[in-house]
């Protein structure tokens, strides 16, 4: 007999462990020792992290101050286009019966504002922001253009629906005297939408970098004129409008606003005593929903929500459910196992 | 017309399956007509409508690119290794004779030559073709130049043994043709040198290729399943698209009024078709070409096995024609065999005998494998005098004398040609006892024995038996017989010796499945001779019956036979056949034998393989109607009465011409019913149609998958109809090989083939396609849930790009780690305990309902996985320093979390650092440099910064670790239930433990007694053999043509 393949030489296989199919292999071998000591080694584990996760929410002190009835009147005021300059302060006295350690930080909370709605996260423009083509607004649609269709900068309808209510914290140190409570209004974007994702278009005189571009349609002034303060907080890379160009996940959600700068009264957090809030302006109140303020401390592990203890608790326990009636199903058919096996 | 002329390469003409141009069309059609693929298509154009797409305009594009790339690569490798193969075969293929057309013979020296049929209906004598008259004296090719005329001859059709047509020669008047001057395609010129012949079909035309059944189209029923839950989850989308619009009406309804900040609103049907893009990630764009890349592997992997699937004597390895099958080879439940050159190597030995009630090649130490009879005893007793000298004389002469073979002087040595390899076995072992048998004429045969030459004869075979009349040089008149056991002992005289002893060494015989023959004599006298002879002649002059006053006339003479012994003869079963056999039984494997050959050979082979044994009780079917088969096959399955249907141990056994009613219409049915409920079947002398026939009936009525083996051409209907069909390579025919699936080169290489890498393979496809299902279902039905707080918007919660290589890139390493490392347990132990195939077999570990459980399950990890992380960022403030997340946050976090839980889940499949850690890493990796593209590279400037501020996140390594634990504690609970153990449990356990081995209950094996016994004679051949041993006459020299008279008086040289 011939050989029927001339290649045979090349087909002589290889006495690789691939190719002999002999790599080791591991399988979940699970002997009820084994899963008996997993399952309560598991319990133990979550049991102990959702404690720990308990307790240190439990440590937060924050305090939420809804103002959507209270400053009613000026929202009101304000939608009459005539009363357009008309100052309207509301204020809202609280009191703080605990003193807040440590970093304070502010927060607008917005209730029922849908900032993940498909069309409302595409309306922006990436190269705009960025600052290499100040007059590109292809994505931005329904907001590209102003009606005499010059190109709005920001434009989008991200950017055209910017939260621009001011907050004010004052501290009531008695009933004549009221400090302003010190807040940084940097530091509350994340480090790479300041410095990278966000850039103004390169010039030195910002608002000829501007030119050719109008505000978008429901702000009050523009781009270059957010912070009267700080010239360097104007543009695109304004904190706070940086901050609501990052979009929500949630329907409600809490963005930061401003946080505590500890210097003076204010180096250990804020002291037990009697605040205040003052909401001064109310360029364009178009929103529906409800809106408040927070104010809150932070731990390693985040916020004050009890949730993801809880998770683990709840895990833990159920683990330890399961170790224990299948520690009972064992015990019993151990005997018959035996039978079983043999 | 020399006989290389028409060895014409036509059965190697596998062209390739693409050319260089036509590749791109062909190739794009292909794949574009998988319903998949074009699915794809259709979304990669929806995509480009403006304002429709939430993923952008290329996101489908790219992964549907990177896979017609990657299939592409591997259709374009096929192809290329295929054509290989064919140039590989090219050359060898001209040393074999060969016939690759239908052919008429016009002439050969001896005016017949010899043709092997073995590959066209499995039967192991050789055939006799005949030359015609007037054309026999043209033998060379001056003379055939000269000839002209035409012939006349019927279109090309599929039966074997019809041949019709008419030759008209220029002159002369018309000569018919028949079936005997025609050589089919498919059959093997033997002990002829060369011959002449006229091409009268070519290709398609050959009755061969007419019998060839149009080459189906094979789909593992693996792969119907996930095509039909691929439908199912087409339609799960169209759903959740339904779903989500009608939730996108509600909230406008709702909540529209409010959303000034939106600037405009989507309409329904715009809606529907943006929920169509934004789940259609649901269908796994890439388990179509993983499977591909998967089995291919697979089929490397039977490719390159190790040398337990080397045959080294043909150095032939096993091949995967396809990968298309592969995991259909651990779901087969009946095999269907072929005999000849299958179970058997076609060999035929002579290996025992008993004379006078001495048993000879009995000696253990003598049995070896290849072991032809050697038995010193036998010579010794014959030598020295020994009682039973006269005896072992007599068996010798007989046995050298009472045979239709031809011998052939080659030089010094003599080679002998026969129609029947049994024969031919009894001659040789004669010939190396001393009895060499020389010289054959007409009316005599020369044998050179130890002291004398012997001369001859009268001879006449019949069915069952074949007689001589010898007359020696010394004047006595012998009547020599040999034949089956039940037509010799019933005529034996009441004076013969060793009837006892002989029957116990029969049934000895018969027991080891050896093909018996009894030896019987009569010493004749003068007188008794003469009055027969003159009775014979006025038999051969009647005019009506003649036949039966033949039969008549041999019975007056054929009585009262003294015995002399029997022989045995082995037909050689191939290396380890019982074994393979009795383990694929254990495996729950049906094995049915069909063959064209004779049932005794059959029943012999059965026995020899084990697949029958003593005390099966066994149903025979034979009938000649259509009415009586019904009937008999009613009254059987009134006989088994409420085991029918149910696994009897029975063994039916049946011939062709009663299955040709048994698969008629009305029958079929309870002829089914009744096959099903024997452990055995036995089809004997079915046509190669017949063959695919009954496969396709399992097939077409029993929800089973099944595998037909065969070396034939035969076979090649068998194997084409089957759900999987393997060739028996190595052999001198590639047919059967050639329209394979699989080719190995030994029968109990299947053992393996099944067992071993048809289990892996089952298992690796079924759960690399599960793991596909889940790895889709529980990333992309966090959409819906996402788009429950979104308002149903059609927001995609991740970055389109990382959604978009999700299949591709991510999650491919696992998936296809999975298809190609997998092992349910050691090869070892998969061959240790067969009855572990049972678990592929049953097909329970993957249909739609797993499949089903599995969505389930994904889905209720989505929803683990989507809604404890949106629970605990929703109001908490997650960040240090107090910054705020956003929705691709939320997207990056689940999509980083996802990436454990879906390899976690690797814990129950097959565990793989690789796959695990490797998918994990590839993703943070990928996230990390992803996330500082922008703006460098301009794309996804969303993505800006994530991978810090994830990774940093507590929470989000605190979600890290509860997710999985809180998704896999109920497969835990699941899977660790104590008291329901598997056997693949057991064994894996075993295993890891390498302890005790598990008790194998070995049923010893019995055998009984059955009648075997080794008369291959063509039974309907025109020629018969009688007519062809007296045309014969080797003293002569070899270009004379003799061919003589049927009878005539003897004459004594």
């Amino acid at each position: 007999m011939k050989r029927k393949f001339q290649n045979s030489q090349s087909r002589l296989p290889d006495n690789t462990a691939v190719k002999q199919q002999q790599l080791p292999a591991y399988r979940l071998q699970l002997s009820a020792k084994e899963i008996l000591s997993g399952f309560f080694a598991t319990g133990v584990f979550c049991l102990g992290i959702g404690i720990i996760l308990l307790l240190s929410a439990k440590s937060i002190k924050e305090i939420e101050i809804n103002y959507t009835e209270k400053c009613a009147n000026c929202a009101k005021l304000r939608e009459n286009a005539a009363n357009f300059d008309r100052e309207c302060t509301c204020s809202i006295p609280f009191y703080l019966s605990e003193a807040m350690r440590g970093n304070v930080y502010m927060y607008y909370k917005l209730y029922g504002f849908y900032q993940n709605l498909y069309r409302y996260i595409l309306s922006r423009s990436n190269s705009q922001l960025v600052g290499t083509d100040i007059k590109d607004v292809t994505n931005c649609s329904p907001f590209k253009n102003s009606p005499d269709g010059t190109p709005i900068a920001p434009c989008g309808a991200i950017a055209n629906s910017i939260f621009n209510d001011t907050i004010v914290l004052s501290y009531n140190l008695n009933l004549s005297i009221h400090i302003k409570v010190p807040m940084l209004r940097s530091g509350i974007t994340w480090w790479t939408d300041k410095y990278i994702k966000f850039q103004n278009p390169g010039s030195h005189n910002l608002s000829s970098a501007f030119a050719g571009t109008t505000k978008p349609l429901y702000w009050p002034k523009p781009a270059y004129e957010l912070d009267e303060e700080d010239p360097g907080n104007n543009g695109f890379i304004n904190d706070d409008f940086i901050v609501w160009m990052r979009t929500a996940a949630f329907p409600t959600f809490k963005k930061l606003y401003r946080r505590l700068h500890r210097i003076q009264h204010f180096t250990e957090g804020l002291p037990a005593g009697s605040y205040s809030f003052l909401f001064l302006d109310f360029p364009v109140s178009r929103f529906q929903g409800e809106k408040s303020v927070v104010l809150s401390t932070l731990t390693w592990s985040g916020g004050s929500s009890l949730f993801l203890g809880l998770a683990y608790v709840v895990t833990g326990a159920v683990t330890w459910l399961a170790f224990f009636s299948m520690m009972a199903i064992h015990l019993r058919l151990k005997e018959r196992k035996v039978f079983f096996l043999q | 017309m020399k006989r290389k002329m028409y060895f014409s390469l036509s059965h190697f003409h596998i062209t390739a399956k693409y050319s260089m141009w036509s590749f791109l069309p062909r190739y794009l059609y292909l794949q574009f007509s998988k319903a998949a693929n074009a699915f794809f298509l259709f979304i990669t154009i929806l995509q480009q409508i403006p304002d429709v797409s939430p993923t952008g305009k290329y996101t489908t594009l790219l992964p549907l690119l990177i896979i017609l790339v990657i299939s592409g690569i591997k259709e374009i490798v096929e192809d290329y290794v295929s054509l290989l193969l064919v140039n590989a075969l090219k050359p060898t293929a001209l040393g074999v004779p060969w016939c690759t057309t239908c052919f008429i013979f016009l002439s050969q020296p001896q005016a017949t030559c010899y043709v092997a049929t073995s590959n066209l209906d499995g039967e192991t004598n050789l055939k006799i073709r005949q030359a015609l008259l007037e054309t026999a004296e043209m033998q060379t090719e001056k003379q055939l130049s000269s000839l002209s005329g035409k012939i006349e001859c019927e279109g090309p059709n599929c039966h074997f043994n019809n041949f019709i047509g008419t030759l008209y020669l220029n002159g002369k008047s018309p000569v018919p043709i028949g079936p005997d001057q025609v050589l089919l395609r498919g059959t093997q010129l033997k002990n002829t040198d060369w011959i002449f012949g006229i091409v009268v079909y070519t290709g398609f035309e050959t009755k061969f290729m007419q019998n060839a059944v149009q080459s189906p189209l094979k789909r593992s029923k693996v792969e119907q399943v996930t095509n039909l839950q691929i439908l199912v989850l087409f339609l799960l989308l169209l759903v959740m698209s339904l779903v989500s619009c009608v939730g996108a009406a509600f909230w406008n309804g709702k909540y529209g009024a409010n959303t000034w900040y939106i600037g405009k609103k989507g309409n329904f049907g715009l809606n529907i078709l943006v929920f169509i893009i934004l789940y259609h990630n649901l269908i796994p764009i890439s388990l179509l070409v993983t499977l591909e890349i998967v089995k291919y592997v697979q089929a490397l992997f039977i490719n390159w096995v190790n040398e337990d699937m080397h045959y080294r004597r043909n150095d032939v390895y096993a091949m995967a024609r396809t990968s298309n099958l592969n995991e259909e080879l651990g779901q087969v439940k009946y095999l269907f065999s072929d005999k000849t050159g299958t179970l058997t190597c076609n060999i035929m030995t002579f290996k025992k005998c008993t004379i006078a009630g001495i048993i000879y090649g009995d000696h253990p130490c003598l049995i070896t494998e290849s072991s032809e009879f050697s038995d010193p005893k036998l010579l010794e007793n014959f030598e020295e005098n020994h009682p039973t000298k006269e005896y072992i004389k007599e068996f010798l002469i007989l046995l050298s004398v009472c045979h239709t073979v031809v011998p052939e002087r080659d030089g010094n040595d003599i080679s002998y040609q026969a129609s029947s390899p049994d024969e031919a076995a009894l001659v040789k072992g004669a010939k190396k006892l001393g009895f060499v048998f020389t010289v054959r004429t007409p009316y005599s045969v020369t044998i050179e024995a130890v002291s004398s030459t012997l001369c001859t004869f009268q001879g006449f075979i019949n069915r069952k038996r074949m007689s001589v009349i010898v007359r020696t040089p010394t004047g006595r008149l012998w009547l020599y017989c040999k034949g089956a056991d039940s037509v010799i002992y019933e005529r034996l005289s009441e004076d013969s010796l060793f009837v006892e002893e002989t029957l116990t060494h029969l049934e000895s015989f018969a027991r080891e499945g050896l093909r018996t023959l009894c030896i019987a004599y009569i010493d004749l006298t003068e007188l008794e001779y003469q009055q027969w002879l003159m009775m014979y002649k006025e038999a051969c002059t009647v005019v009506q019956d003649r036949a039966q006053c033949l039969e008549h006339c041999y019975d007056t003479i054929e009585k009262k036979f003294l015995l002399l012994g029997a022989t045995a003869i082995e037909d050689r079963l191939q290396a380890r056949v019982p074994e393979t056999i009795a383990n694929l039984l254990k495996a729950n494997i049906r094995i049915w034998l069909l063959t064209g050959d004779k049932e005794e050979t059959a029943v012999n082979i059965a026995y020899s393989c084990k697949l029958l044994s003593g005390q099966m009780p066994r149903i025979q079917l034979n009938a000649n109607s259509l009415e009586a088969t019904q009937q008999v096959i009613d009254q059987n399955c009134q006989d088994l009465g409420t085991l029918l249907g149910k696994e009897n141990d029975l063994a039916l056994i049946i011939d062709g011409k009663t299955l040709k009613h048994a698969l008629h219409f009305e029958v079929k049915k309870n002829f089914l019913n009744l096959a099903l409920s024997c452990r055995t079947v036995l089809c004997c002398r079915l046509s190669p149609l017949q063959k695919a026939e009954i496969v396709d009936l399992v097939k077409n009525h029993v929800r089973a998958i099944t595998l037909a083996i065969g070396d034939g051409a035969n076979d090649v209907g068998m194997i084409q109809t089957a759900h999987v069909g393997v060739g028996i390579s190595g052999n001198e025919g590639m047919l059967a090989t050639n329209n394979s699936d699989y080719a190995i080169a030994q029968f109990s290489y299947l053992e393996k083939l099944l067992l071993v890498h048809g289990a892996w393979n089952y298992f690796r496809v079924t759960k690399c396609v599960l793991y596909c299902f889940y790895k889709n279902v529980v990333l992309y039905v966090i959409e819906l849930w996402f788009a429950f707080v979104n308002g149903f918007s059609g927001q995609i919660l991740f970055e389109r790009w990382c959604i978009s290589l999700y299949n591709v890139i991510f999650t491919s390493l696992p998936t296809i780690t999975l298809g190609i490392f997998e092992q349910c347990c050691s090869q070892e132990s998969l061959l240790r305990y067969p009855q572990l195939y049972t678990i592929s077999q049953t097909g329970d570990i993957f249909n739609i309902k797993v499949l089903w459980i599995q969505c389930i399950n994904a889905l209720v990890h989505s929803f683990i996985l989507f809604w404890l992380p949106t629970k605990m960022l929703e109001h908490d403030t997650v960040l240090q320093g107090g910054y705020t997340i956003d929705h691709l946050f939320l997207g990056n976090f689940i999509y980083t979390v996802r990436s454990s839980i879906v390899s976690m889940i690797f814990f129950f499949l097959q565990f793989s650092h690789l796959a695990v850690w490797g998918s994990i890493m590839v993703w943070l990796v990928f996230f990390t440099v992803y996330s500082f593209f922008w703006p460098t590279i301009p794309i996804s400037p969303e993505m800006t910064g994530q991978a810090w501020m994830v990774l940093v996140c507590p929470y989000f390594w605190l979600d890290f670790f509860l997710v999985p634990i809180v998704c896999l504690i109920q497969n835990v609970i699941w899977k660790s239930n104590t008291c329901r153990r598997t056997l693949l449990e057991v064994v894996r356990e075993m295993e890891s433990s390498r302890g005790q081995e598990l008790d194998r209950s070995g049923d010893p094996l019995c055998f009984a007694l059955s009648g075997g016994y080794a008369f291959s004679q063509a039974e309907q051949a025109v020629v018969s053999q009688e007519e062809l041993i007296r045309s014969y006459d080797t003293s002569k020299s070899k270009t004379r043509r003799t061919f003589f008279p049927a009878f005539s008086e003897s004459s004594f040289e």
